[in-house]
């Protein structure tokens, strides 16, 4: 068990080596062949070589190899690995340090975080369940197409509709209705609130959720349509079980290894669909800051994020890992 | 505020992705923002709040490094300038300043008004000014408004040198500008390098603001608290989020609106008019997908403010590449004159901009319309035009560059597709993320869009800086462009005894260009803004097209 840790431990961090080589390449390959943010900053003004200079300087591009096409920029690549390593993760273009910002964004993608997953294990593991139940009969039929339909509407489409069309007449009514500080007028706010974090985030995270949710719960379905004709399910039917035990212990826990590795994944599903919710309902979380970093070519806010965000999931996947062998006695890491 | 943002210098940075949302993401958020029915602790009973929206892309409040349109707005009513500009005329008059007086242009004394302080006591005087002149002016700072410095004495030697590869040769000389001497505590004497009769005029914008000692001893604290002179002074900036800044009670002059905060909520990139829609802020603009319903809306409609703003855009041709049709100014005529920019307009971005006939814009102090003769619609005449130029071959194909921007392409796009109907060119429209790096490497060949906002309202800021270069071998940087009769209009005008008399010399510099036909006008902006009905005293300025803050009122 703890051989397998450590090992898993050392692929790891490997993996976020090679994810920050590739992620330095890019950005790096991007500078050159682009042109310098630091010529961004001039806009229309045509700098002198001795501004452009100073900018650089101030941006920490002003090593001669962003310069040159095709050079790897090893220099400031290793410096940065060896700032990292120091718990510097450094400061964006305008002198912020990455940490400031990270403790800034990190909660409100957490929120959102915790509502989606709700929202897949609620909705999926319900109407999974109530599928497998009822195989073939028109409920299972029509909780199949809802799937479907579901898998149809990107998450884009879904926020954005609603944002644009749905929340104005909403908030207008249950202001007039309720109140202008009532919990249903705080829900169907147009953009996410700083002072309401958890209320405002409910409707983003429930329709992100939604979206992810579709294959999350045919997943369900099929995984317990195995257990219900395997043998120990006879056999404990047989034993004179109740039903609702049967169900609890030898079919929902049997089927759940999938839906663990499911849930490790919805980490980085979520992370994906929350650059655009995050985008579209104006949620200053990791996703906003990564997107408004890649636009500013924000070089070392990007590769920050980026690598957290590639730690946090190579961890959550190790936990996942872990939990197969608490959920399924036969699976051991020795 | 405006349907797109203006870059003030800047781009407005395109959008990577491509998909449908994208279009909703670029839309600039502009102006206001807030958390309407949810003020801190529910004072809003007494206390008259505004609620704004802000770009979250504005990464700093310090004024001489702030040169976007969204902190602009934010710092003109934290900071107060010498002068300031009349909305309806755009003319400066003095605000902080007593007096500028000046013999020849070249020395100008400017006496300061007594009694003024920043909002942490420390007095407002000769120092403050030269203080914070002096810090954008040097170099190693690299602070986004140093280049206004150009034209006072000293300058250069704060610049230092580098060599092609970025290393240093010379390092800046001096820290301060020998140019910029304190007299007495209100009184400064600023020598420039050369006379220039508009100095008076630019002393108005953000970068010529001043700084508090305590601001100066700590730079990274005031890039967020900036410590002003002005009416507001910022309570707490939680950045990507939300600003927000009270009314002083301390201030002297009389420029004060009659609310006590404001509340500025930042908009990442989304649009923020469907918070305003719900009635959590109290202006702002939709988004293009949303224009047609907005105006179509009797009630919003009625609460919309629509104003001419000096945002030009323009088509150049790479004059610099020799023997290419576009070196005939028969051909540049057949273009402009192919082009039906109304009709462009109205299908496009109707009602957001309005054809240009001039290089100037006509909000600005000796701007006036019709100063180009070929900007209107006359396909007949294109045609002549283009048979005189030796037509186009018809296997050939005309590349047009931009940025990349949805909006702009589709407008580029229609521009490419009367020139195929009207004189029967094919065109390509090349967008590209790196415009702005490619247009000074001079890389294009083909049309390409331009774009200017004036950093001051005079006229000389749209000839100048755009065409003059002083080197008549390869002209300006971006087109090429040398014309000896233009270059001395500028001087002239630079020279000129008072203000009066220099506009006219501009005058005569745009002229030059009206005979030569460098560049193709094509449109002015508007500023378009809705209000909220909790708001009266919508003032738009004409030069930036931001609502002017300290004349808007809070009725409730």
């Amino acid at each position: 068990m703890v051989s397998y840790v450590v090992r898993r431990v050392l692929l790891g961090l490997l993996t976020v080596l090679l994810v920050l080589l590739l992620l330095h390449l890019l950005t790096t390959l991007a500078i050159q062949l682009n042109g310098n943010p630091a010529l961004a900053f001039f806009g229309d003004h045509v700098p002198s070589a001795s501004q452009l200079h100073a900018v650089e300087v101030r941006y920490g591009l002003d090593d001669p190899c962003y310069d040159q096409p095709g050079n790897p920029c090893l220099g400031p690549f290793w410096e940065r690995l060896v700032q990292y390593a120091h718990g510097d993760f450094g400061t964006d273009l305008q002198g912020r340090p990455l940490t400031e910002l990270m403790a800034q964004a990190v909660p409100n993608t957490l929120r959102l975080f915790v509502i989606v997953t709700i929202t897949w294990l609620i909705i999926g593991m319900l109407l999974g369940s109530v599928a497998a139940r009822f195989r073939g009969r028109p409920i299972d039929h029509s909780i199949r197409l809802t799937s479907v339909l579901i898998d149809a509407f990107p998450v884009f489409v879904m926020l954005v509709v609603y944002r644009f069309i749905f929340t104005v007449p909403l908030t207008t009514w249950a202001r007039r209705t309720f109140g202008s500080d009532s919990i249903p007028a705080l829900l169907f706010k147009p953009s996410y609130s700083n002072d309401h974090p958890w209320i405002t985030l409910i409707v983003p995270g429930l329709l992100l959720g939604l979206t992810g949710c579709a294959p999350f719960l045919r997943l369900v379905r099929a995984a317990q349509l195995e257990n219900y004709n395997a043998e120990h399910v006879r056999t404990a039917r047989s034993k004179g079980l109740s039903n609702g035990h049967v169900t609890a212990y030898h079919i929902v826990r049997n089927s759940s290894v999938p839906v663990v590795t499911a849930v490790g994944f919805v980490f980085a599903d979520a992370l994906s669909g929350a650059v655009i919710t995050e985008g579209v309902m104006n949620i200053r979380g990791m996703g906003n800051l990564l997107w408004q970093s890649v636009q500013k070519s924000d070089v070392s806010v990007v590769v920050g994020v980026v690598t957290i965000l590639s730690v946090v999931t190579i961890g959550v996947m190790l936990l996942v890992d872990l939990a197969y062998a608490a959920l399924d006695p036969r699976i051991r890491y020795d | 505020m405006l349907h797109r943002r203006l870059p003030l210098r800047r781009p407005a940075k395109a959008l990577l992705a491509a998909s449908a949302a994208v279009a909703l993401f670029a839309t600039a958020a502009c102006s206001s923002g807030g958390s309407g029915s949810n003020s801190d602790s529910g004072s809003e009973g007494s206390e008259k709040v505004i609620h704004l929206a802000l770009g979250q892309d504005v990464d700093t409040l310090l004024p001489m490094d702030s040169n976007v349109g969204d902190n602009i707005g934010v710092l003109d009513v934290v900071f107060d300038g010498l002068v300031r500009y009349d909305p309806k005329t755009t003319k400066p008059y003095n605000y902080v300043a007593q007096s500028i007086d000046t013999s020849d242009n070249k020395v100008w004394t400017i006496k300061i008004k007594k009694g003024l302080t920043f909002s942490n006591g420390e007095p407002v005087d000769a120092a403050s000014f030269a203080r914070s002149w002096n810090y954008s002016a040097y170099g190693p700072n690299a602070m986004a408004n140093n280049y206004y410095f150009e034209r006072i004495e000293g300058y250069d030697a704060m610049q230092g040198e580098t060599d092609d590869d970025g290393n240093v040769t010379v390092k800046p000389k001096a820290k301060e500008l020998s140019g910029v001497k304190i007299v007495d505590d209100l009184t400064m004497k600023v020598t420039l390098t050369a006379p220039f009769a508009g100095f008076s005029t630019m002393l108005g914008y953000t970068g010529f603001f001043p700084a508090a000692k305590a601001c100066i001893a700590d730079i990274k604290a005031c890039t967020t608290k900036p410590i002003g002179n002005g009416p507001f002074k910022i309570d707490n900036w939680n950045q990507g989020v939300e600003l927000t800044a009270s009314k002083r009670k301390d201030y002297k002059l009389s420029e004060v609106p009659n609310y006590d905060k404001i509340d500025w909520k930042e908009y990442a990139g989304s649009s923020s008019w469907p918070d305003f829609q719900a009635g959590d802020l109290d202006l702002g603009a939709p988004p293009p997908e949303q224009w047609q319903q907005a105006n179509n809306d009797p009630d919003l409609s009625s609460r919309k403010v629509t104003k001419e703003t000096a945002d030009l855009t323009y088509l150049g041709f790479p004059l610099y590449r020799k023997n290419r049709p576009w070196d005939n100014i028969e051909f540049r005529k057949a273009i402009s004159m192919a082009i039906d920019r109304q009709k462009i307009i109205d299908t496009v971005v109707p009602s957001q901009s309005v054809p240009a006939t001039s290089w100037v814009a006509p909000t600005i102090p000796g701007g006036k319309a019709d100063t180009c003769e070929w900007c209107k619609f006359d396909p007949a005449a294109a045609k002549a035009a283009l048979q005189k130029a030796g037509g186009w071959p018809s296997d050939k194909v005309l590349n047009i560059y931009l940025g990349k921007d949805d909006t702009s392409e589709a407008y580029f796009k229609a521009i490419g597709d009367q020139l195929t109907l009207n004189l029967g060119i094919k065109y390509k429209l090349i967008p590209s993320e790196d415009f702005f790096a490619e247009r000074s490497a001079r890389k294009f060949d083909g049309a390409y869009r331009n774009n200017w906002f004036p950093d001051y309202p005079l006229n000389e800021n749209f000839l100048a800086p755009v065409y003059a270069s002083g080197d008549p071998k390869n002209g300006n940087t971006n087109f090429g462009y040398y014309d000896a009769d233009f270059e001395k209009a500028i001087k002239a005008g630079d020279q000129a005894p008072d203000i009066d008399a220099a506009i006219a010399k501009y005058q005569e510099a745009e002229q030059v260009l009206a005979k030569d036909f460098p560049t193709i006008p094509l449109d002015f902006s508007n500023s378009i803004t809705f209000y909220s009905d909790r708001v009266d005293n919508i003032v738009i300025n004409p030069f930036s097209g931001a609502t002017e803050l300290r004349q808007l009122k809070y009725v409730g």
